[in-house]
This record gives structure tokens, C-alpha cells and sequence, in this order.
């Protein structure tokens, strides 16, 4: 049976250390910011759709005509998390990326790990007590952001969250933990691993824009139907059937564009949660379950994703002269 | 005769191709202060870094109160204490928090009264609720040495224990060698440059030039030869020659 206790301490070592780090907690503030403007945004435009919609049915009733002829809206107010999803994608790798290169880049600077490994412990058991800490703070950090989103959301919105909402976000919070998992442990093992932090941190923010700007834009980019403003097929009026006929003649590239997209585990991330909070049309308002069903091969390679790296990191060996350098 | 504290056998390291540290054997008893000589890349620490098991020898092996280094790093770990040349804490805790983190890592049953005896007995009880960011390089030495003894090792290594600090500041740290070694029965090995503390806190030396030992003796024998403390400098620059200074990480 492994002995946690050094896992355990190294753990919580590691937090106390990293929340009196304050480029962390000012970077982490910045995410939190960015998505709340994105939110209340979307909510100021929702409350706008509501009260217009309301101030018709009262003119209505005004004078005397029914409201039978103007159809409710339909509100999604988990829609509103758009533009806070697309943060935590982009800032929230990028954070995860500097939680974890501050996990191995710390040790490595002040030269602590020869008083770590000269302990009684095996070099397994530091590396998972550092994932362990990366994967607190970053469950910590994205709980309260979107606690707070929910909170605001919940507030401006002028539509309210109920129970199922609620739940929807807690799933969003546990993929998008996985999901943050994966950057933090590339900048882990390329920080703990690589001759130069500085170089392991340049090679890890070379990924990052690769999974997560360019490869899930290559998608948008090269799709046919987005070569012209609202849709190639739409303004040319060619009908649903015509329109797959048509697509059948580009297999071949739809799979390359297709492949090049999911290749992005960003792009896995960002199908699964359109999805869970209906952001994407076809999804809204269908239940969690068939959501689940219909999108798990997304949860399983950011899940997938996340173990590689998580087993790179702990079957790595690690090389006490050069982690003797900063 | 009892077995030595430290038992090194054919103990080599290679860096691409550079021989570190070339066959070194020899033994180290119990209780001993041991001083370690040799000039800037002889391979001192290079020895120091794999008897604490920081690395795995190139071939060759030693053993630490009977455990061997490769087969039971563990064991060994158990029973040493290590104090690198620059001792770097985490700045943002305090010498306590610091030292509560490495007493637990070293499964000390009460950490925080062991924390608190010894700062007592290293005398800076003071500096305990102080943040170690602040602290002076002979400070951070003495919360150094208190990291490696909190769990009452047999061995205690020093790398160079005295780089850098002023006349006091090695006054300071070679009684306190001196009581652990004394009061606690702890051998010791010591890295130095320093002849002159040699001979005032050592029981035995041996010079590496080259990764190759050149001498090894008890002191008394050493300063029965070669007298005075000058004569033991003109030993010491006779064994271990300048001319390449190779950087050994």
C-alpha cells in the first residue's frame, strides 16, 4: 500500500506556497473578470429580449388583443456562459499552463528539490503530490468562477437558474476541470523535464496556441458553408438534401478538417459544453442524459488526454542535476 | 571491529563521457567528522550527490549504516541529512512553516515540537515566525541545518557548509558541528575549501583532484606530519593541482 502522507504534504505545501504567489492570483482574477464581462453582456442583452417581449404583451392586453399572436421566447439563460466557456478555453489553459510551470519552475529555482529527494520518499510520490496541488487550486479556482457566473447570471439575467441548470454547470465544472487538467500538467512535465524552464515554458505556450487557437479555428476556416457571411447554402436557398448530396462529393476534406479539429482536445471541450449547456441549437433544451450519451467519445479524449499526461508525468524519471538548476 | 558508517566501493560518475569521479573507495566510521578536500571540480559534490542518492553512481556502489545506495535509497534516506553549498527555502513561508514541511516529509511524529527543539538547540528560535524570504545567507544556513537534523539522521552531509559566510557566521556553524557531533553522536561529511576549519573540526580528511582520491588519513596523523596549518595549505595544493578546473554540475 503507497503511503499518501507524502503526497498529502507536498500537496498542501503546495497550495499554501502558490496562493501567496500573486501573478497567480492576478491572472486567475483576470479570467474570473473576463468571463463576468462576457456574461453580463449576453445577460444585459437577454434582460433587453424580455423586456421587449414583455412591453409587447402588455400593449397587447392594453388594448384589449390577445397574446396568442406573439410567441414567447424561448430563453436559455446557460446560453449567457458562452462567451465565459470560451475564457476559461483560452485564459484558463493558459493559467493552468503557469500553475504548472510554477510547480516545477519553484523547485527548480530555489534548488529545493535536492531537500525534497534526500527525504524518505520516491520521486513518484513528489510529482503526484504536486498534480495533486495543480489539481486543487484548479478545481478551487474554476468553482468559484463559476459559482460566480452562476450568481451573476442568476442576477442579470432577469430569467433565473433552476436545480437542472445548476447541475449542468457542475458537470461544466468537472470537464472543465479535466480539461485545465491537461495544460497544467504540459506545463508540469515540460518544466520539470526540459534542460531550460524558460525553454519548457515557450514550448508549452507553443502548444497551447496550436490546440487551442489555431487547430479549432483550421475547422471554421476550411468549412465550405462558412465561405460567405451567413452561410454559403443559405444564401444560395439549396435545400437541406441538396446541401448533403453536395457535401458527399467532399468526404475526403470534410474528414481532414474534421480530424484536424478534433485533434484539439479545446475542440472536445468546447463540442461537450456547447452541448451540456445548449449553447449549441440542436441541443437546447434536451436533457442531460441524452446529451451525456451522445457526446461521451468528447468527455473520453479529454479524460483520455488528461491520464496520458498524468502517466508521462509520473513514469518520467527525474534527473536531479539538471532539476538542480534554475 | 564494527562495520564503517560509510562504505564506498569503486564509486564512479560519468557526464557524457567526463569522468567525474573515478573509483573512489574508502570508508568512513562512525562518529567521525570527516573533511572532504579538492579543488573546483574534483568531484565532492558529485560524491556527496550520490551517497545522499541524489544520483545513481555510473558503476560502483557504497552503503549509509549498512544500506546499500542503488539497492535501498529509502533506508538510506532514513538516516541522513543533507545541507546542499546554497540553501534555498521557500521564501514565502516562514522558517517554521518551512521546516514543519520537511519534518513531515521525513515522518517526524510531532513536528511542530520537534520544529521547536530544534531552533532551541540551533539557538534562532527567534527567526521561527519570521518569512525565510528576508533572511541573511548565514541564516538561511542555520535553518538549513535544522532541516537536515530534524529527524536525527545517523550521517549529516555538508556541501560546503561555510561558502560564504563571514568569519562569525563559520565560527557559529563549526560548534555547531562540533555538538552534533558530540552531543548526538552524528557523523558527519563535510565538503569544504577551508584548511584552516580542518583542522579544527575534522578527525579525518582525504583529497579528491580529479575525481581520483589522492589522500585519505586521520587527522592526528596528518598534523603529526605535516604540522601547523600552512604546512597542511602546502599539502593540500600539492595533491590537489589547479591547472583544470573542470565545472561538475
Amino acid at each position: 500500500m503507497p503511503d499518501f502522507n507524502p503526497i498529502r504534504t507536498i500537496a498542501i505545501k503546495d497550495i499554501h506556497d502558490t496562493l501567496r504567489d500573486r501573478f497567480i492570483l492576478i491572472v486567475t482574477a483576470f479570467l474570473g473578470l473576463a468571463a463576468t464581462v462576457a456574461l453580463v453582456s449576453g445577460a444585459i442583452a437577454l434582460r433587453g429580449d424580455l423586456a421587449t417581449y414583455e412591453a409587447a404583451k402588455a400593449t397587447l392586453l392594453a388594448i384589449g388583443k390577445s397574446v396568442d399572436g406573439i410567441k414567447a421566447p424561448e430563453f436559455y439563460p446557460l446560453r449567457l456562459l458562452r462567451g465565459a466557456i470560451e475564457q476559461i478555453e483560452i485564459i484558463g489553459a493558459a493559467v493552468a499552463i503557469l500553475v504548472g510551470y510554477r510547480a516545477a519552475a519553484a523547485e527548480r529555482g530555489r534548488q529545493t528539490l535536492a531537500l525534497i529527494l534526500t527525504r524518505p520518499l520516491r520521486n513518484w510520490q513528489f510529482v503526484a503530490g504536486k498534480m495533486l496541488a495543480g489539481f486543487g487550486l484548479l478545481a478551487a479556482g474554476l468553482a468559484v468562477v463559476l459559482v460566480g457566473l452562476a450568481l451573476v447570471l442568476h442576477l442579470t439575467s432577469g430569467v433565473g437558474i433552476g436545480a437542472n441548470d445548476l447541475a449542468r454547470i457542475a458537470i461544466v465544472w468537472g470537464v472543465a476541470l479535466i480539461y485545465t487538467s491537461c495544460f497544467f500538467l504540459l506545463g508540469f512535465v515540460l518544466t520539470l523535464h526540459m534542460k531550460q524552464p524558460s525553454h519548457a515554458l515557450l514550448a508549452a505556450f507553443a502548444v497551447w496556441l496550436l490546440l487551442v487557437l489555431i487547430a479549432p479555428q483550421i475547422g471554421d476556416t476550411l468549412d465550405p458553408d462558412n465561405q460567405v457571411a451567413g452561410g454559403v447554402f443559405a444564401q444560395l436557398h439549396i435545400a437541406k438534401p441538396d446541401q448533403t448530396e453536395i457535401m458527399k462529393r467532399f468526404a475526403s476534406f470534410e474528414s481532414l478538417r474534421n480530424g484536424i479539429e478534433v485533434a484539439s482536445v479545446t475542440k472536445h471541450f468546447e463540442r461537450f459544453t456547447f452541448a451540456i449547456l445548449g449553447i449549441k441549437a440542436t441541443y437546447a433544451g434536451m436533457a442531460i442524459g441524452p446529451i451525456l450519451t451522445e457526446m461521451w467519445s468528447n468527455l473520453f479524449w479529454i479524460l483520455l488526454t488528461a491520464l496520458g499526461l498524468a502517466c508521462l508525468a509520473l513514469a518520467l524519471p527525474l534527473n536531479p542535476n539538471r532539476l538542480a538548476k534554475a | 571491529m564494527t562495520d564503517p558508517m560509510i562504505n564506498i566501493v569503486r564509486l564512479s560518475q560519468e557526464f557524457e563521457g567526463f569522468i567525474a569521479l573515478d573509483a573512489l573507495t574508502m570508508s568512513i566510521e562512525k562518529g567521525e567528522v570527516f573533511g572532504f578536500l579538492g579543488h573546483n571540480g574534483a568531484g565532492k559534490t558529485t560524491t556527496i550527490q550520490m551517497l545522499t542518492t541524489l544520483a545513481r553512481p555510473a558503476s560502483g556502489t557504497a552503503s549509509i549504516a549498512g544500506h546499500d545506495i542503488c539497492a535501498d535509497p529509502l533506508s538510506v534516506r532514513r538516516c541522513i541529512g543533507y545541507v546542499p553549498e546554497n540553501v534555498r527555502l521557500y521564501d514565502t513561508m516562514t522558517a517554521a512553516e518551512n521546516l514543519i514541511f520537511f519534518a513531515r516529509l521525513s515522518g517526524v511524529s510531532e513536528p511542530k515540537r520537534r520544529v521547536a527543539e530544534v531552533l532551541d538547540l540551533l539557538d534562532c528560535a527567534d527567526l521561527s515566525a519570521v518569512r525565510v524570504g528576508g533572511f541573511s545567507k548565514g541564516m538561511r544556513q542555520r535553518i538549513g541545518l535544522a532541516q537536515a537534523i530534524l529527524h536525527q539522521p545517523q550521517v549529516l552531509f555538508l556541501d560546503e557548509p561555510t561558502s560564504g559566510l563571514d568569519p562569525m557566521g563559520i565560527k557559529m556553524l563549526r560548534d555547531l558541528i562540533g555538538r552534533l557531533n558530540t552531543d548526538f553522536g552524528m557523523t558527519i561529511f563535510m565538503n569544504t575549501h577551508l584548511i584552516s576549519e580542518i583542522a579544527k573540526t575534522c578527525t579525518s580528511i582525504a583529497v579528491l583532484s580529479h575525481g581520483k582520491l589522492v589522500y585519505h588519513d586521520r587527522i592526528e596523523a596528518v598534523t603529526a606530519r605535516y604540522g601547523d596549518d600552512a604546512a597542511l595549505e602546502e599539502l593540500y595544493l600539492s595533491l590537489a593541482p589547479q591547472g583544470r578546473l573542470a565545472e561538475v554540475a
